[in-house]
């Protein structure tokens, strides 16, 4: 199942779904989320359960529906002048998350568990982070496989 | 005298020209009722001029003009995973329908249709849908070179995944709108399929197809499995038979035993 938009392409294993979403960018008269004056950017939402449309950009909503095999992927686009800074020096997308990299403090909202990574990288002259989120950490290893295949079928070109 | 006849005689006329007039427009309605297929039951030469009154498989008589007629198919139609727009049109959607563990309720609706406008309503306050257990329930309208996002986005219920995807009506193969569908998740097998003037009678239609199919599962769970004697018997027979060589399907076992004549059978 193929998604794209925004300069952003993936296909999608079977068992996943996803969203490619970009936020109306806040006004002061309207109800969007952010701050006046804010540029949205794109965020990737990728999951191999059924997404729930109330999430947050990182997954907050998501997570709470998440079983023991489910995994939910995010790639959150920063501002262009952060593409190549010391934190985004990473060249590509992550396709080969180890369960090592996972953490229960590094989530967002810390879920009994539950675990998450983040990789922050630049890929065609934009910045990104990849947030991961295990529903639960002793299924690193059965579940990463997946990501990792979802990782390497997604491709991030020019905007 | 004359004067009477005359005034007498226009009144007729008048009342003749009333006459005609209400004929001609009873013929009109009738003309039109029966264009709509409300010919009298059973008489030659009255059926029906929809389609759907000839289709086989249909109910032979006309749906409700304001609901899409039913495909012109014997089985249901295919399912498929929902890649659309998001109402806004800001956001590609990916709905992963076959091949998980839930079932889906695809609802293909329209923003301009008027019976459309009754499940946008009651969308809206999902808890009182009474889904059924684990059903997730997807609203899909066609993609926004056929319809209006900014009406769809006005419509769309919020925490129900809504997808602008003409695909999709192509793919489930969709008369029209409002239209739904229950999707099996983990076969991908469509288990029932229809439309209705509210949610009410949809979602009657829908448990009486699921709960066809659970029965049948239930069923299928307590069926009595043959005694030993019965089944080594059965497999001694297909033993011998196959030594015989006759194999399944051999002409010889569909042909019934000569009858022996004074044998009457009892």
């Amino acid at each position: 199942m193929k998604l794209q938009a925004h300069g952003i392409e993936t296909d999608l294993p079977p068992g996943w779904e996803g969203r490619i979403a970009l936020r109306n960018p806040p006004t002061g008269h309207t109800r969007a989320l952010g701050t006046t004056g804010e540029v949205p950017n794109p965020v990737v939402h990728l999951a191999n359960f059924a997404l729930p449309e109330d999430r947050g950009d990182f997954g907050s909503g998501a997570v709470d529906l998440m079983g023991e095999q489910h995994v939910l992927v995010v790639l959150f686009e920063y501002g262009p002048e952060c593409a190549g800074t010391a934190l985004f020096r990473r060249k590509g997308i992550p396709t080969k998350l180890t369960p090592s990299m996972f953490s229960g403090s590094a989530l967002q909202r810390t879920l009994p568990d539950q675990a998450g990574c983040q990789v922050f990288f630049t890929a065609a002259g934009r910045a990104f982070c990849c947030y991961a989120v295990l529903g639960r950490q002793a299924a690193a290893a059965r579940v990463l496989p997946q990501a990792n295949a979802t990782l390497a079928a997604t491709k991030i070109g020019p905007r | 005298m004359t004067v009477l006849v005359v005034v007498e005689g226009v009144v007729i006329a008048v009342l003749a020209l009333l006459v005609v007039g209400l004929l001609r427009s009873h013929a009109e309605i009738l003309k039109r009722l029966h264009d709509l297929g409300a010919g009298i039951e059973g008489e030659p030469g009255r059926s029906s001029t929809i389609s759907e009154a000839h289709r086989p498989g249909s109910p032979g008589y006309p749906l409700m003009p304001q609901m899409p007629s039913p495909p012109d198919r014997e089985e249901f139609g295919g399912a498929a995973d929902v890649v659309g727009l998001s109402p806004g049109g800001q956001e590609q959607v990916s709905v992963r329908i076959t091949g998980v563990e839930h079932d889906t309720i695809v609802a293909f609706l329209s923003s301009g249709c008027i019976t459309c406008q009754k499940f946008w309503d009651a969308f809206r306050k999902p808890r009182k849908l009474g889904l059924p257990s684990g059903a997730r329930l997807v609203v899909v309208t066609k993609g926004p070179d056929e319809e209006s996002a900014s009406a769809v986005a006005g419509l769309a219920p919020p925490g129900i995944p809504t997808v602008m995807s003409s695909e999709a009506y192509a793919d489930y193969d969709i008369p029209g709108s409002p239209y739904f569908v229950y999707v099996h998740g983990p076969s991908g097998r469509v288990r029932g399929e229809g439309t209705g003037p509210d949610w009410d009678q949809v979602s009657s239609l829908l448990s009486q197809a699921t709960g066809d199919a659970d029965l049948a599962a239930t069923l299928a769970s307590h069926v009595v499995p043959k005694p030993d004697a019965d089944a080594e018997r059965e497999a001694r027979v297909d033993r011998e038979l196959f030594d015989a060589g006759i194999l399944p399907g051999d002409p010889s076992l569909l042909t019934p035993p000569p009858e022996h004549p004074g044998h009457a059978h009892g």
